[in-house]
């Protein structure tokens, strides 16, 4: 067994859980896998995809505060035809109806995530784009050009009308239920690494969202681990914290792992000590690996360009993708990726939508189609998905002068490579933008579409104890996968 | 097809598999029914998971039970031999959702597969194992039966120390597992004090225990521990875990859950377990001391149990944590499951959630006053009091809030099966200083004297002005409200609006004396303003819409359920509290409970022996796990009820048995392994690795910088890393976490019944470079060598025992001495630095963070 697997399965604890030889051990997790484990016995996950994968990583962008579907990916001409009327009054009033509105759960009425009445036009004009001439707003005219690689999802809902739909979008749950894994919990629980030189569970960017944890009940070793793409400071603890010469660790670290293993002959098959072992193997090469990652020296000027690095409003989101890019390259599983943190989060436009919007599509439109562009060129695109996605829309109807409010019942978001159909539009909201209408779908079917192409059934990875329900499995949305 | 001959050679159940696998790539109907599926390790749990909560011993829904292959035949729901004629194949695969089984929102249809499988079996004829008994009424689960004493069985055996290894070593000769003999005295020191201090054992403690001759230095070790005042910080930790501890969070500055200064409940943990008091008393003060202590501030200190489930923006979610986290901390029930529809495994109703929920819907939160501090920001006693007497709890529709039954109120009840004696809500009348908490003593006191002081402080001439007015104004108030208690306010009334009006005129006069000082126009204006404001209102006549602004002796802590931009219109402090925690708290701790003591002494094996004798320690319902050892369990459960409920008995008992003190070594126990692997048995003792607080007390502990003063409020986030407090005080929350104790594991908050114990890179980097370590390694060097000139290897062998808590063996002195060697080889190296490298090195050593 090499030590990167030996750590795998240590780390997991089922060799001293399961208790078992391998054989056992193999096929309790086959039996498993397949639900079949209904005997009592279980076992963790062994690092291996239920059936045939189609994507190996995936790069997930979330945008805080709630993307407006109606101004990015899903354009509504009737805003501007009925512009300051009273949606009672136009021919889609039928939208408010009670019995429509009903799946919203509010943890506590707010001034915000209220019914707008008063349809606001369209802030940005569309064009068609690409072969599928698909419609994307003028605010992302780069991400645009890649339009024949997206797969858009017009038709999401969730039920959350305040921001815990950020954490909501993550692992499936609206708030008042309690803490749960998020999806990229469940990939690094499922399936763990591609390279042990490196987490295989990235964060990046502010996470400020009400929840900042991922594994919950899976434990804190599926947590993502927190990276700056600071080349001073990439990982907590990276750095001695204090002065400490290289070659007196050296001797130090040869000296730990020498004792431990000594320490095997009165503790032999202590598969906990060889789990330490090999965690500082990693952690030694993690050292080593994560600053080089954020290290672009040796990236081409033009590839730092596509990232929009060169200027000063793309360069912090341009930066994590760029190492996002890289970080796949090098095999991790899930970078996750959380754009404008900080109090409700950056797309939040209450007021003053159209600067708002105009602002921060400046600061994500080149560098997304920097990293499409990239990936495809590196032959990655096609095994590593990318998703961009938001906690929930903007209502049609304005607030005060020039905002949209939070809303649940209809938006978009897209997704790229992986197995995944390009150049399609699915699903659909009606007219006014306001209610997902054609093939509607709940965020864990994101979680599920991504779990299928990862190669995970998620049913299989449920843990004794933590009875998971039908909506948090959700279920892949077969039409763009293809 | 290939795939399917070549699968024909292995075992039933992996073709079962195979099939599926192929199923799932829909190439193949045909083999499904090649191999049919077998009944009791597919078929019977399938129907267990799916039907039995509603058609076995739980209930017979239509008269139906599918527990038996008997009882499903005679029913004839099944027809061997025929799928098109068992109803049982139609109802789960019927697309119809009124005659589907199970219903909709009682579980998910059968997937195809399952169907398959169903399908495969009843056409093999559904044979039937024999002598199949229908499932046990659920009645009689083991947890729900009273709780006796059972006999300790005979021990001819020399290794049995007390009858907890009685117990132990019925199971060794059942299986034929000799037990490990006794770990050195070294490891038995070390694993006393982190179990019972949470601490390493001092040098002084190390020498102690190498050459005591007598016989009682075990025992005398676990006397001197259990009287250390550490022992209670230690403990209350683990209790912290359970009872869910979290200093308060939210968003900003904006207080969303727990509260300020919960601290003071932390404390009368410690302070609880240090005096050994009852746990049934300590439930029933966190559950009640406000109905069954009123007056006394300590004991209300308790009720933060109840005060951290403060939830600002919802009472649902609030109730529903309170209602989740009563059961399985003090019961080990999952009422959680009940709150959409009747527990799927447990004799428990969805009316019995909202019974439950009943005992809480009173409560709310309020800050009182503590003696010699003025200011509610700064410290005062969050705690639990019954504001809302009449609200009532409605049943939720599938859980759905915005669904209640408002047909039924729900009242305070247990479940049936639970419901041993006659549940008593006797509501209780507070004494006034209960609901006028501004009538103790010290709340006026402290108000008056902080008053004067700031007028003895006061400097300038202003300063000391408002300082007068603000006394005189206090003074009025403080009789105002006083006089008030007796009816005859009105006299006092006037006075204290004139004092509170002069005290207005006289900071509004500084305001204009500074401004015109500051030559600021803006100001000065505005100060004009604001004293011609104050001159008119003081020369207004009083009438009796005027009031005063009584004195409080406690602040409500208010909600924004309404509207989450302001808060709820507050809520008074009733003269009566409901008694219905009181009786909960009466029920919960009834010795006939057979739950509570069950629940209690889990919980502390759990902790002193690694793994619990209930691997499921908040579900000892019927879908979790049942005990290893019952007879032991109940035992201990007794030995705790009969001894008064004290906790210091248990531990005793515990840490003294022989199953305690073994090795935990598997060397020379082949056969042991073989036979059981998982240790079940309890043939060695299990290692742990050592909490997140345990690691960085240690390090503190060795390097002599230990500040073992305690108490008080937590050490705030950006103090921490400075400071040098047990990592009990470190401020904790749900949003704020310590990054070196997170790595470790840290406690949720949420919830954390066991602490995780996982080995991931993160613990590496933290243990080789954080400050925390690096600084510490050159004073534990030092600490070791105590001023003397040591040779290499004395060194080694005392910083292993001192780190690691064992001798080590000739091969490890000698690899650390030429560590060593190459340490002060390299240039500017000193000797002292050699041996920091060297702690540091054992610090990063699997056994320093491992309990063997």
């Amino acid at each position: 067994m090499s030590k990167s697997h030996l750590h795998r399965l240590s780390r997991r604890r089922f060799l001293a859980d399961a208790g078992m030889g391998f054989t056992g051990l193999a096929l309790g997790a086959m039996l498993q896998r397949e639900g079949h484990a209904r005997s009592g016995v279980w076992t963790p996950p062994n690092g291996k995809p239920h059936f045939s994968p189609k994507a190996k990583n995936v790069i997930w962008l979330f945008m805080n505060g709630g993307v407006s579907h109606m101004e990015s990916f899903d354009p509504k001409p009737m805003l501007t035809k009925y512009g300051g009327k009273a949606i009672s009054e136009t021919p889609f009033a039928d939208a408010q109806d009670p019995k429509k509105l009903a799946l919203e759960r509010l943890v506590v009425p707010d001034a915000n995530g209220n019914q707008r009445n008063e349809l606001y036009p369209l802030q940005v004009g569309f064009k068609k784009h690409g072969q599928s001439g698909i419609e994307v707003s003028d605010w992302f005219p780069h991400t645009a050009k890649h339009v024949d690689k997206l797969a858009i999802v017009r038709s999401m809902w969730t039920t959350d009308s305040n921001h815990g739909a950020q954490t909501q979008f993550h692992s499936g749950r609206h708030r008042n239920d309690g803490e749960f894994p998020t999806l990229g919990a469940w990939v690094h629980y499922g399936l763990g690494s591609l390279n042990d030189n490196l987490p295989q569970f990235i964060s990046l960017g502010k996470r400020e969202y009400w929840n900042k944890r991922d594994g919950h009940y899976l434990g804190p070793a599926h947590d993502a681990v927190p990276l700056r793409i600071d080349p001073n400071h990439p990982l907590d603890f990276n750095q001695p914290g204090s002065p400490f010469a290289p070659e007196s660790q050296a001797i130090g670290r040869n000296l730990i792992q020498d004792l431990n293993a000594l320490r095997g002959t009165e503790y032999p098959k202590d598969t906990t000590m060889a789990a330490r072992i090999a965690s500082y193997e990693l952690a030694f090469r993690m050292q080593q690996s994560v600053p080089d990652i954020v290290d672009f020296s040796k990236e081409s000027a033009s590839t730092k360009a596509s990232y929009g690095l060169d200027q000063a409003h793309s360069k912090d989101f341009g930066m994590q993708l760029l190492a996002a890019r890289r970080f796949v390259e090098e095999g991790v599983r899930f970078v996750q990726i959380q754009y404008g943190g900080g109090g409700a989060g950056a797309w939040d436009a209450h007021g003053s939508l159209r600067a708002n919007h105009a602002k921060n599509a400046l600061a994500v439109d080149q560098p997304v189609a920097g990293l499409l562009e990239d990936l495809e060129q590196r032959g990655l695109l096609d095994e590593t998905l990318v998703v961009f996605a938001t906690e929930f829309g903007r209502t049609p109807g304005s607030q005060g002068a020039d905002g949209r409010d939070h809303h649940i019942f209809g938006f978009s978001v897209w997704m790229a490579g992986g197995g995944l159909k390009g150049g399609i539009v699915h699903g659909s909201t009606d007219e006014i933008g306001f209610h997902a209408v054609e093939n509607r779908h709940y965020v864990t079917d994101i979680h599920a579409t991504i779990l299928r192409q990862l190669g995970l059934d998620s049913h299989a990875l449920e843990v004794p104890g933590r009875k998971r329900l039908d909506i948090d499995h959700g279920d892949p949305i077969t039409q763009i996968i293809s | 097809m290939r795939c399917y001959d070549t699968l024909l050679g292995l075992s039933g159940i992996r073709v079962r598999l195979r099939c599926n696998l192929l199923l799932a790539a829909g190439l193949l109907s045909l083999v499904t029914n090649v191999v049919a599926a077998d009944y009791l390790t597919e078929i019977k749990p399938l129907l267990r998971e799916r039907c039995y909560a509603c058609h076995g011993a739980l209930k017979q829904k239509g008269g139906l039970r599918v527990d038996t292959v008997e009882a499903m035949r005679q029913s004839k729901v099944i027809v061997p031999g025929d799928p098109m004629a068992s109803i049982m194949i139609e109802r789960v695969s019927t697309g119809e959702l009124d005659d589907r089984m199970p219903p909709e929102h009682e579980g998910e249809p059968l997937t195809p597969e399952e169907v398959d499988w169903l399908t495969s079996w009843i056409i093999a004829d559904a044979p039937a194992p024999e002598d199949e008994q229908l499932e046990a009424d659920p009645e009689k689960h083991w947890a729900f039966q009273p709780i006796a004493r059972p006999p300790v069985p005979p021990h001819p055996n020399a290794w049995v120390r007390n009858p907890i290894d009685a117990f132990i070593a019925q199971g060794h000769e059942a299986k034929e597992l000799q037990p490990q003999g006794e770990a050195s005295r070294l490891i038995l020191l070390r694993r006393l004090s982190f179990d019972l201090l949470g601490l390493p054992p001092t040098a002084k403690a190390i020498e102690r225990c190498q050459t005591d001759p007598s016989p009682d230095w075990y025992d005398a070790l676990v006397a001197r521990l259990l009287d250390d005042p550490q022992h209670g910080e230690r403990w209350a930790r683990h209790w912290m875990d359970i009872w869910r501890y979290s200093d308060w969070w939210g968003l900003n500055q904006q207080l969303r859950n727990s509260q300020k200064h919960i601290w003071h409940w932390r404390d009368w943990i410690v302070e609880s377990l240090n005096e050994d008091a009852p746990y049934d008393e300590m439930v029933r003060q966190m559950l009640a001391a406000d109905e069954l202590y009123p007056t006394e501030l300590s004991k209300l200190r308790a009720t933060g149990f109840l005060a951290r489930n403060y939830f600002i923006f919802n009472r649902t979610q609030w109730m529903d944590e309170t209602v989740e986290h009563v059961s399985k901390a003090f019961l080990g029930l999952t009422m959680n499951c009940a709150k959409c529809h009747d527990h799927k495994y447990d004799p428990i109703e969805h009316s019995d959630y909202y019974r439950l929920r009943a005992f809480f819907e009173p409560y709310h939160v309020r800050t009182d006053r503590i003696p010699g501090e003025p200011d509610l920001a700064k410290d005062g006693i969050p705690r639990a009091f019954d504001a809302l007497l009449d609200q009532p709890t409605y049943r939720y529709i599938r859980g759905e809030e915005k669904q209640p039954d408002k047909s039924t109120v729900m009242d305070p009840g247990v479940p049936e099966l639970l419901s041993f004696k006659e549940l008593e809500v006797v509501p209780v009348s507070l004494p006034a200083e209960a609901f006028q908490p501004e009538r103790r003593a010290w709340v006026m006191e402290t108000l008056l004297s902080t008053a004067e002081e700031l007028l003895q402080a006061a400097g300038s001439k202003w300063d000391v002005a408002v300082a007068e007015a603000n006394l005189e104004s206090i003074q009025a108030r403080v009789a105002a409200t006083r006089a008030s208690w007796t009816g005859n306010g009105d006299e006092a009334r006037e006075p204290a609006i004139h004092a509170e009006r002069q005290l207005g005129l006289v900071k509004a006069q500084r305001e204009l004396a500074l401004g015109e000082n500051s030559k600021d126009e803006n100001h000065l204006k505005k100060a004009k303003q604001s004293l011609k404001k104050a001159e008119e209102k003081c020369s207004a006549p009083i009438t009796a819409e005027d009031t005063f602004t009584p004195i409080h002796g406690a602040r409500w802590s208010a909600t924004r359920f309404l509207d989450s931009t302001k808060d709820d219109p507050p809520l008074p402090f009733p003269s009566q509290s409901s008694g219905r925690r009181s009786a909960l708290a009466d029920w919960i701790t009834d010795r006939r409970h057979p739950l509570t003591a069950r629940v209690a002494v889990n919980h502390l094996w759990a902790r002193h022996f690694g793994k619990p004798l209930v691997d499921d320690v908040f579900d000892f319902g019927r879908n979790g796990s049942p005990p290893t050892h019952p007879e032991l369990l109940d035992w201990l459960a007794v030995e705790l009820m009969d001894h008064g409920w004290s906790m210091k008995h248990v531990h005793r008992l515990m840490v003294s048995s022989a199953t305690y003190r073994m090795r935990s070594s598997t060397v020379g126990a082949a056969t042991q392994l073989l036979r059981d692997p998982d240790n079940r048995h309890w043939w060695r003792r299990e290692p742990l690795r050592l909490e997140s607080q345990a690691v960085r007390d240690t390090v503190l502990t060795l390097s002599g910088t230990l500040d073992v003063s305690m108490g008080g409020p937590p050490v705030p986030t950006n103090q921490q890393a400075s400071s040098s407090r047990r990592s009990l005080y470190f401020f904790h929350s749900n949003n704020e976490r310590n990054l070196f104790l997170t790595i470790f594991d840290e406690a949720r908050v949420t919830d954390c019944y066991r602490r995780e114990q996982s080995v991931v890179p993160q613990q590496a980097l933290a243990l080789t470079n954080s400050k925390l370590i690096l600084d510490a390694a050159p004073k534990i060097a030092a600490e070791l060598m105590s001023g003397e000139t040591l040779s290499d290897e004395t060194f080694v062998r005392k910083a292993f025992q001192r780190l690691l808590g064992f001798t080590p063996s000739a091969e490890e002195v000698s690899k650390s001495c030429q560590a060593l060697t190459e340490w002060r080889s390299l240039p500017e190296t000193t000797v002292e630095a050699a041996c920091g490298h060297f702690v540091w090195a054992l610090i990063n050593h699997n056994d320093f963070v491992t309990l063997r």
